[in-house]
């Protein structure tokens, strides 16, 4: 699930996905599917019901609380919590304002103003106002459990100037906040003022602002969210609900595929030429964009000596680099799904934009596949074989470490395996470990890990991955920063950034970061795994494809700009 | 009818055995529940996040005797506490909702099975070392020895996803509601005929081989000779007289199975996600979810030591010669 959900680059899972989300379908029982499927096609002309799957799940629970990230139906945001603002990284970063017009920056930096759309309502019919939005930032401060985005580092107080007008007070200068508030739900106050515990409610029949926010139907193996009668952008919504049928893996949907059902999801699919797009040329289609960066992190500040001695010296991180196979990596362990990324910044390919062509000269050598220079490199660095032909460091220490990757991650376990393949033929004694994924983050955090392959968790542009996942400040706070990084230098950038009021001047700022991190290697990238999209034209139009890539097609509950792609389907004629 | 006291002791310590182990197995596995509500907090989650929801689940954090009282103060009270993994639901709810499924399940194989092997049983040994019997005897020990879990793959793979005759996943049709009505209810007939055919295989090859063993030694018996010299027609001597007494043993080994019938319903549950039990358990086990695990292993346990004690006291009603005072 697991659970465990909002990985944006997660893998594919091609076992019991605990983990993740994918996946839909409706079954019907081979005799009973013609009078079905006749009942389906009469209810289609009343209204129009979009079929998909977001997560996966053993059996439904019904909890629409947007605060309980690990217990809500991966549909609460979006559908039915707005959001404030989407940045669309697929149109650099560019804001689609929803429940706010727009936001300033005071001239000090110190606060921001969000102005609100004039007339929303909630779907009880009551006016949505600045006072809601309060209510719902001051919750979050007071009740650090239900602090999703992290508001209580960073908002020391919230004061609703006029009933469309918001003022936050921030505690330090950041003019990236914005951001950080894309996954921000704003909930009704009239509702959730009487709630006594924020985090256990389960809001069964909630009462929000975005397009489907009635629980029409909720039964252990399938649910309906339809349409919110006071939605203010009825005109542009033409889908009337949401089909949500339980699929526990990826198993079960290969299995449910045949059956047809299906208008729009995400799931890892082997073979997905033959075992999807074959099963119906004319309608099925699927693009699968490559999106966050994953790399090889090392535990700079390891307990084992020899470990840190080596992964702390960048000859052995370019000679690691130099051992990966990333070819058979994404051919192999991915499917071909990923694209093999081959550069020193780890710059994921949809942020071409900001991509500082500086940074991927020379530095970019060390990407390559290059068994022997990657043993002359160790050589010359004095790492000398020890009697079983395993390299110790410079100063005589043993060099030895499991690379740790989720159980159940298959693609990813096979790329580990590759990666170790790959150090042992230059003589470094490394091993794949495979801990529950509970386990496996849990070790990030704590620090008791060696190596491991992670991705980051990206923002709608390029800063937040590498902020979040090199600043000294983040380093082993959250799992996307295991390496424990620290570069004085690249923190200082990292700052002006933050202080940053031009678009100009991120770019700018940008590009240094991008040339301290291809310089100095931190990590060492290796592809970039892909969005999980898969659709069906047989019942709407509209698609984003790779023809018309307007956003992040994925429906998972990772991607706000999902909202803007159900906004623009239509019923096939 | 009463059951010997010493038998009683056995279920009593049997039961406080089961209870213990209930609460110590699940802490012997790696990981906790904590650490599982984190991780879906995802990789944002601040350290401000984690120590609220850290001192949430707090309980699970408290010395082990702390948590055995309130394991057991709970259980006096048949409060099994709240689920992690759907929290806020609690484990009964939790449990509640698949229970009837696995029960419905496992007792539908089990009379399946049971008619279909005893009958083949007698049929075996009845004629001993026939044609029959060289086939269907040495297939039971085959069907005995395959795992259900390359059954059921074998079962979906042909018939719901090559064939598409048999729906692939489900309780019943997701576009029903349960109600009092055909629709209704062939919807879960039809969904739970590859579980129930994924389950049977095992238990009709162990009925069928108790069945014929049990049956040969009680040919022998005089007064099957007896039947026979009477002039009873053989149908009326194999099933009144010589099967009816057979069934004994059969009936202490269903007893014995019930263990492995309910480990049997995991596999087949999450193969063709069907919501009992063993799903349950399944992704309980995996997000480390205490409560639910115990709660279901309680269930469990209860289960069989019930099947246990009611064979018991059929075995009386069955067998006069059990009946205490005549032991």
């Amino acid at each position: 699930m697991p659970a465990v959900e909002e990985m944006r680059s997660r893998p594919i899972v091609t076992g019991t996905g605990n983990i993740i989300s994918r996946v839909s379908a409706r079954v019907f029982g081979g005799v009973m599917a013609a009078s079905f499927a006749m009942l389906a096609a009469g209810q289609a002309q009343a209204e129009s019901v979009l079929t998909m799957h977001i997560e996966e799940q053993t059996s439904w629970v019904q909890n629409f609380n947007p605060f309980d990230l690990g217990g809500r139906r991966q549909s609460t945001m979006d559908f039915v919590y707005e959001p404030l603002v989407i940045f669309n990284d697929y149109d650099s970063g560019k804001p689609v304002w929803r429940l706010a017009t727009g936001y300033k920056f005071a001239d000090d930096l110190k606060s921001i103003t969000y102005t609100l759309r004039d007339g929303v309502k909630w779907s009880d019919g009551k006016p949505l106002t600045s006072a809601d939005m309060k209510f719902t930032l001051e919750l979050m401060l007071k009740n650090p459990a239900v602090d999703i985005v992290g508001v209580g580092e960073s908002v020391a107080s919230v004061e609703a100037v006029s009933p469309t007008e918001v003022k936050i007070n921030l505690k330090g200068v950041d003019t990236h906040f914005p951001e950080s508030l894309a996954d921000f739900p704003v909930v009704p106050e009239h509702i959730w003022k009487d709630v006594a515990d924020p985090l256990a409610f389960k809001n069964e029949k909630p009462v929000g602002s975005g397009p489907m926010t009635e629980i029409r139907r909720f039964t252990p193996q399938v649910y309906e969210q339809c349409r919110n009668p006071n939605y203010w952008d009825a005109a542009t919504l033409k889908v009337d609900c949401l089909k949500l049928p339980q699929i526990a893996g990826n198993d079960q949907m290969l299995a449910l595929l045949p059956e047809g059902g299906l208008d729009w999801f995400g799931s890892f699919l082997p073979q997905i030429d033959k075992t999807y797009v074959g099963l119906d040329p004319e309608h099925n289609a699927y693009w699968q964009p490559p999106a966050e960066t994953v790399s090889f992190q090392m535990n700079l500040k390891s307990a084992n000596a020899g470990n840190a001695e080596a992964f702390n010296d960048m000859t052995f991180r370019r000679a690691f680099s130099l051992a990966m196979d990333r070819v058979s990596m994404v051919d192999i362990a991915g499917f071909g799904y990923p694209v093999v990324n081959a550069h020193a910044s780890g710059l994921p390919p949809r942020f071409d934009s900001w991509r500082n062509k500086a940074a991927e000269g020379a530095q970019d050598e060390w990407l390559a596949y290059d068994i022997d220079r990657a043993n002359k490199l160790l050589d010359d660095a004095g790492y000398k074989k020890d009697g079983e032909g395993f390299r110790t460091t410079p100063s005589g220490k043993p060099i030895t470490f499991p690379i740790i990757v989720p159980n159940g991650w298959t693609d990813w376990i096979d790329a580990v395996q590759i990666a170790t393949e790959g150090l042992r033929k230059i003589g470094i004694n490394a091993s794949v470990a495979t801990p529950e994924y509970e386990q496996w983050q849990k070790q990030i955090l704590d620090g008791s890990f060696e190596a491991v392959m992670n991705s980051r968790a990206d923002g709608p542009t390029p800063f937040r991955g590498y902020f979040q996942s090199l600043s000294t400040a983040f380093g082993g706070r959250i799992t996307s920063a295991p390496s424990r990084y620290s570069n004085p230098e690249l923190d200082k950038v990292f700052d002006a950034y933050r202080r940053a009021t031009t678009d100009e001047d991120r770019k700018k700022l940008f590009d240094q970061v991008q040339l301290i991190v291809a310089d100095n290697l931190p990590v060492v990238p290796v592809f970039n795994g892909p969005t999980w999209y898969q659709f069906s034209t047989k019942r709407f139009t509209g698609w984003v494809s790779k023809e018309e890539p307007a956003m992040n097609p994925e429906d998972h509950d990772n991607n706000r700009m999902r909202l803007m792609h159900l906004l623009r389907l239509k019923p096939a004629e | 009818m009463r059951l010997p006291r010493r038998r009683l002791a056995v279920y009593c310590v049997a039961f406080l055995f089961a209870i213990v182990m209930n609460f110590a197995v699940p802490r012997l596995m790696p990981g906790s529940p904590v650490d599982s509500m984190i991780a879906q907090l995802g990789p944002r989650a601040t350290p401000a996040a984690i120590e609220a929801i850290k001192a949430r689940f707090g309980a699970i954090e408290q010395p082990m005797w702390q948590q055995f009282v309130d394991y057991i103060v709970g259980l006096a009270h048949f409060d099994l506490g709240v689920s992690v993994k759907y929290y806020p639901q609690t484990v009964l709810e939790v449990l509640g909702r698949s229970a009837g499924w696995t029960a419905f399940l496992v007792v539908t194989a089990i009379v399946f099975s049971l008619s279909i092997g005893v009958s083949l049983g007698a049929l075996a040994a009845w004629r001993r070392g026939g044609r029959f019997d060289s086939f269907v005897s040495p297939f039971s020990v085959v069907m005995i020895a395959v795992p259900p879990v390359i059954i059921a793959l074998a079962t979906l793979f042909i018939f719901g996803v090559t064939l598409r005759l048999l729906p692939v996943g489900y309780a019943y049709d997701p576009s029903l509601d349960p109600g009092f009505n055909f629709t209704y209810f062939g919807s879960v007939f039809l969904h739970a005929i590859m579980p129930v055919l994924t389950l049977s295989p095992y238990l009709i090859g162990e009925f069928q081989t108790t069945m014929r063993s049990s049956m040969i030694s009680v040919l022998g018996e005089d007064y099957v000779t007896m039947g026979r010299a009477k002039g009873l027609s053989e149908s009326a001597v194999m099933f009144g007289y010589a099967a009816r007494n057979a069934m004994l043993p059969v009936l202490t080994n269903l007893a014995l199975m019930l263990g492995a019938v309910f480990g049997g319903s995991i596999v087949t549950e999450i193969v063709f996600n069907y919501p009992g039990l063993g799903l349950t358990l399944y992704t309980a086990s995996v997000a480390r979810d205490y409560p639910v695990i115990q709660g279901q292993l309680l269930l469990m346990t209860m289960a069989t030591l019930g099947a246990n004690l009611l064979v018991d006291i059929l075995y009386g009603v069955v067998d006069p010669r059990i009946r205490e005072g005549r032991a």
